[in-house]
């Protein structure tokens, strides 16, 4: 196919992709993102390409191995298109049986659609699935449906009209368009998108560069991955339109060493785009030029932050420099530079094609569009969400999420990662924008949401997001490498019982001088899991400190496994199984766990039918 | 500037007696107090009763200045002499191996380079010279 | 280009994009630090040299350092918050470096007297506070034969591969610009011993005395183009050889 040199031309090409397309009428949607491809579903996909061809049914069916569904929890998930049945869970040993009774037969598998656990209610339809039905899928519209490794499915699909437009409107008409839209960074400091474009652009320059920031540190971090897994073309489109307003005839986009696929899937995206003239010289026939270029990631958390991405580009260590100068200004080789998340960029298409006043009329006042959000932890429906900015917590934790699993309590939901904070259950109603959740002692971060439940004890959570960061500092400036050691420290006294009346009033002490003396955002926003958790859960800090106990049963040095006199049948089965022969008992008499031996690994509470065995 | 204002350190050997008056003068003007190995200018006997003053040449193509990789070293315009800086000093010892006078003298208990600067235009040594064997003119 | 700015409500003058902590001290405020050195990129790692700064209506505690001077900027050297958070990184400096007693006295002086940590010491430098100065001087002199390794808690300054360098020439500079000395150098009549490598000394060709490594001997002869014989006298042999000369004229 040779290269589209104008707007006309690619608008024909669209039209020949759609008149090819409507021989087929029905796609099989296999999910192959990382999530499914750990679930198995690439050799999933491999006996359906097999048990079609078998029923000679291959012309007839589009099989697609898609980008992530979202529904991580019930993976590998298949959907059927264009009734919009979803099958979840389904084995390899599945697909003969499902290839003739779905596909030829038409006829409905119960076992493997989704039930409800709350409700018990089975659904045959994604979007009535309430995870799914809550939800405004936006950027990851096309996760389920489009083929991530083929450029003609995503211009089929509309793909790369945005481009067109943005080219007649022009540089000035297109950034503002994008300030018009209120978007907001989703990277996680938010910063009003469409500013930092016209800033880059108003920079007096001879070169400019464009980055994408796929870096993705956070833990429980995957939306950015998903992204462009599924759909790399949104990604390259908004970079594109970017760069043609900006000024910007070369980008990068930096992706974390952990995420070979998105890679892969990047780069048979990026030399499509090429080969039909939407990247390289003369896009479209805009006589513009713009290309991209993947830099990989050396395994770093803090290569995430701007100015160290920026240093890492450059083959140095990935240490943050002190701003201003912003990136903006003077970025990658000295250069004004626009770095944006890849779910910023993705966006950019969306509002372009559908136009900023459309675009702004969804979200709250300070924060529009929507956000996607990685759903894990404590909750029935882990996975890929993306909801309207302002939907509530508790919209998400349970209409969407499902709730809470195996019957247990809510108790906090953690957002921003490692940069954020955990908001209770009385703080459920915030909704989810930029500013609110700042005020509540939180952030919008880039998307991660835990969900924890009474078996999560806050203090250790805290504790986990410092010894998390106190490796992942830069090390550069005395407050956060030594601060956040030093914090660590303070929450293990905690957590072991060597704390008293001093530790709390010294954490803020310490807490306050990271915050206010280090360089970057990491060292800046390091203390507020823990302050988060002492705003909203002081009262197990001081059951931990004065009562030298865990009322999540979590700390080891606080708890203690005692078999319950009254629930013990004798049975020796923990005893049996118990790694260092700390329980001893005659058959069918009461057993005793000798406290000096325990290592509190809970195998005898693993093992006991009988729930005898309680942590206190 | 004009050229009366220039001055130099104008140095006589042959009127030299060895005193070192000079030396203890120069030591208490750096408040290196009477720690006459760290006086920047040294009477050396070249023979008996003759004695050659040695500091520094403030060299117009000063070898230390061209060897200092930090710029340390610079012409005061005022006096002409060499100064330190040393706030821009990092330590390195060149200066001192370069001077092909040997006045640059590195202290290992500093580390760093002690070297004449005509104490910024009042030369301690020329004021309390008691026989005229260094004049300031 | 000149620009004006206030610090401590007095009118100062500076160059627009210097160091805000050496323009304040060439005023003659006074700012402590510990990692900054006129001639070496400041890279803001003591955190010591804070500052209040209001810039474009923004107010900021930040480290002069690195804060680029530019036009208008009103500049607080002094303040119960400064103090307070330069005390705090003290006092997390000194549980680094404990055997120091430049850092003793600072942080005397900001009212920390013992930390309320424990000690945090590096095994093989105790003392260091990673302030980068052996790094960045051995960089703009060409070695390049220290650097940091790792990062986060356990970064640490040591040679590549903790392997005895083939770019360090022992000129000791690292020495010199340590605030806190605690790289260990050794000087013998004939070798200096630094970094785990033995460094034979040039003799004076006439009383014996060390002059110069070899190897940094070398690399001045090269870089620096100054002749050969420069080298190979100690200075006071240097200054003997000069009174002589000059003897031989003014008698």
């Amino acid at each position: 196919m040779a290269a589209l040199k104008s707007a006309k031309q690619l608008s024909d090409y669209r039209k020949k992709l759609k008149s090819t397309a409507s021989s087929r009428r029905r796609t099989i949607a296999v999910c192959a993102g990382t999530g499914c491809k750990a679930l198995g579903s690439f050799p999933l996909f491999d006996a359906f390409t097999a048990e079609l061809k078998k029923n000679k049914l291959a012309s007839r069916i589009d099989l697609v191995a898609t980008g992530c569904h979202g529904f991580c929890e019930r993976g590998p998930l298949v959907l059927f298109h264009p009734e919009g049945l979803l099958y979840q869970r389904v084995k390899q040993s599945d697909v003969a049986e499902i290839v003739v009774k779905t596909v030829k037969q038409k006829k409905v598998i119960g076992r493997l659609l989704y039930t409800d656990p709350n409700s018990g209610k089975q659904y045959r339809k994604e979007q009535e699935i309430p995870f799914y039905k809550h939800q405004k899928r936006l950027v990851l519209a096309s996760n389920g449906q489009l083929d991530p490794t083929s450029i003609d499915d995503y211009i089929r699909g509309g793909g790369y009209s945005a481009l067109a437009k943005a080219i007649e409107m022009g540089p000035e008409e297109t950034i503002a368009e994008i300030k018009r839209s209120g978007l907001r960074g989703r990277g996680g400091a938010g910063f009003p998108t469409g500013n930092k474009w016209e800033i880059c652009s108003r920079t007096e320059s001879d070169k400019r560069y464009l980055v994408c920031n796929a870096d993705e540190g956070d833990p429980g971090a995957f939306m950015d991955r998903s992204v462009i897994e599924g759909n790399p073309h949104s990604v390259i489109e908004g970079m594109i339109i970017g760069a043609l307003a900006i000024g910007a005839d070369e980008g990068y986009v930096y992706v974390r060493q952990e995420y070979p696929l998105a890679v892969e899937r990047l780069e048979i995206a990026l030399g499509q785009a090429r080969r039909l003239g939407l990247l390289g010289k003369n896009i479209l026939g805009s006589k513009k030029r713009f290309d991209v270029k993947i830099n990989r990631g050396g395994g770093a958390f803090v290569c995430g932050e701007e100015s160290a991405l920026i240093a890492s580009i450059h083959g140095e260590r990935g240490v943050p420099r002190r701003r201003p100068p912003y990136p903006a200004v003077e970025g990658l080789f000295g250069k004004p530079t626009n770095i944006n998340n890849v779910e910023t960029w993705a966006n950019i298409p969306i509002i372009i094609g559908k136009g900023s006043e459309w675009y702004s009329s969804i979200g709250t006042a300070g924060s529009k569009g929507t956000k996607i959000f990685s759903l894990v932890g404590k909750v029935n429906n882990t996975g890929l969400v993306e909801v309207p900015m302002g939907m509530t917590l508790g919209k998400i934790v349970f209409d969407i999420g499902g709730g809470i699993p195996r019957g247990k309590k809510f108790k906090a939901v953690q957002t921003g990662g490692p940069s954020g904070g955990c908001l209770p259950e009385s703080k459920l109603d915030t909704p989810v924008d930029f500013d609110t959740l700042l005020e509540q002692g939180a952030m919008m971060g880039s998307g991660g949401m835990i969900v924890m439940d009474e078996s999560t004890c806050m203090v250790d959570v805290a504790r986990y997001f410092l010894r998390f960061l106190k490796s992942e500092s830069c090390g550069n400036c005395t407050s956060c490498r030594e601060g956040l050691v030093r914090l660590h420290e303070l929450l293990s006294d905690i957590c072991e019982g060597r704390a008293n009346a001093d530790s709390i009033p010294m954490i803020q002490e310490l807490a306050e001088t990271v915050k206010t003396t280090s360089l970057c955002a990491l060292g800046k926003t390091a203390v507020n899991p823990v302050l988060s958790t002492l705003r909203y859960f002081r009262e197990e800090y001081r059951a931990h400190i004065e009562e030298q106990r865990c009322p999540a049963g979590v700390c080891k040095a606080l708890i203690t496994y005692r078999i319950d006199a009254k629930l013990c049948n004798g049975c020796t089965l923990c005893a049996k199984n118990c790694p260092q022969d700390a329980i001893s008992g005659q058959k069918k008499k009461l057993h005793v766990i000798d406290q000096d031996l325990c290592i509190k690994c809970g195998i005898c509470k693993d093992v006991c039918n009988q729930d005898a065995v309680l942590v206190e | 500037m004009l050229a009366e204002t220039v001055k130099t350190l104008v140095v006589k050997p042959t009127k030299c007696v060895g005193c070192r008056t000079c030396e203890v003068a120069c030591t208490f003007a750096h408040s290196s107090a009477g720690w006459l190995g760290h006086s920047r200018i040294k009477v050396h006997a070249v023979a008996p009763e003759r004695f050659v003053q040695i500091t520094c040449m403030q060299c117009i193509k000063a070898a230390c200045i061209k060897v200092c990789p930090t710029e340390a070293l610079v012409r005061n315009p005022g006096t002409r002499a060499v100064e330190l800086i040393e706030e821009r000093c990092i330590g390195c010892g060149l200066c001192e191996v370069a001077c092909p006078f040997g006045h640059m003298f590195f202290s290992a208990e500093t580390r760093r380079p002690i070297k004449c600067d005509l104490c910024g235009g009042q030369p301690a040594c020329a004021m309390f010279c008691p026989h005229g064997a260094l004049e300031w003119r | 280009m000149e620009v004006t700015i206030r610090i401590n409500d007095a009118e100062v003058k500076a160059q627009e994009g210097e160091s805000l902590l050496d323009a304040a001290r060439r005023a003659g405020f006074s700012i402590p630090s510990l990692c900054h050195h006129q001639a070496l990129e400041p890279i803001g790692a003591c955190r010591l040299c804070l500052v209040e700064v209001k810039a474009s209506g923004k107010e900021e505690l930040t480290t002069s350092c690195n804060f680029r001077v530019t036009a208008g900027i009103e500049v607080v050297t002094d303040s119960a918050q400064i103090r307070k958070q330069r005390a705090a990184n003290l006092e997390l400096l000194l549980a680094r470096a404990p055997g120091s007693t430049r850092l003793r006295q600072l942080a005397a002086e900001y009212g920390v007297a013992a930390p309320r940590f424990q000690p945090r010491v590096d095994s093989q430098l105790p003392n260091c506070i990673l302030c980068e100065l052996c790094v960045r001087v051995c960089a703009e002199l060409g070695h390049n034969a220290l650097n940091t390794i790792g990062r986060g808690e356990h970064k640490r300054i040591g040679l590549p591969f903790n392997q005895p360098s083939d770019s360090c020439v022992g000129c000791g500079s690292c020495v010199s610009v340590c605030p806190t000395d605690c790289i260990f150098i050794k000087d013998t009549p004939t070798t200096r011993s630094i970094w785990g490598q033995s460094f034979p000394f040039v003799l004076c060709k006439n009383c014996g005395a060390p002059v110069i490594t070899g190897v940094h001997r070398d690399f001045a002869i090269k870089e620096k183009g100054l002749p050969e014989d420069y080298y190979d006298t100690c200075e006071s042999c240097k200054q003997a050889a000069t009174s002589k000369r000059f003897a031989a004229v003014a008698w």
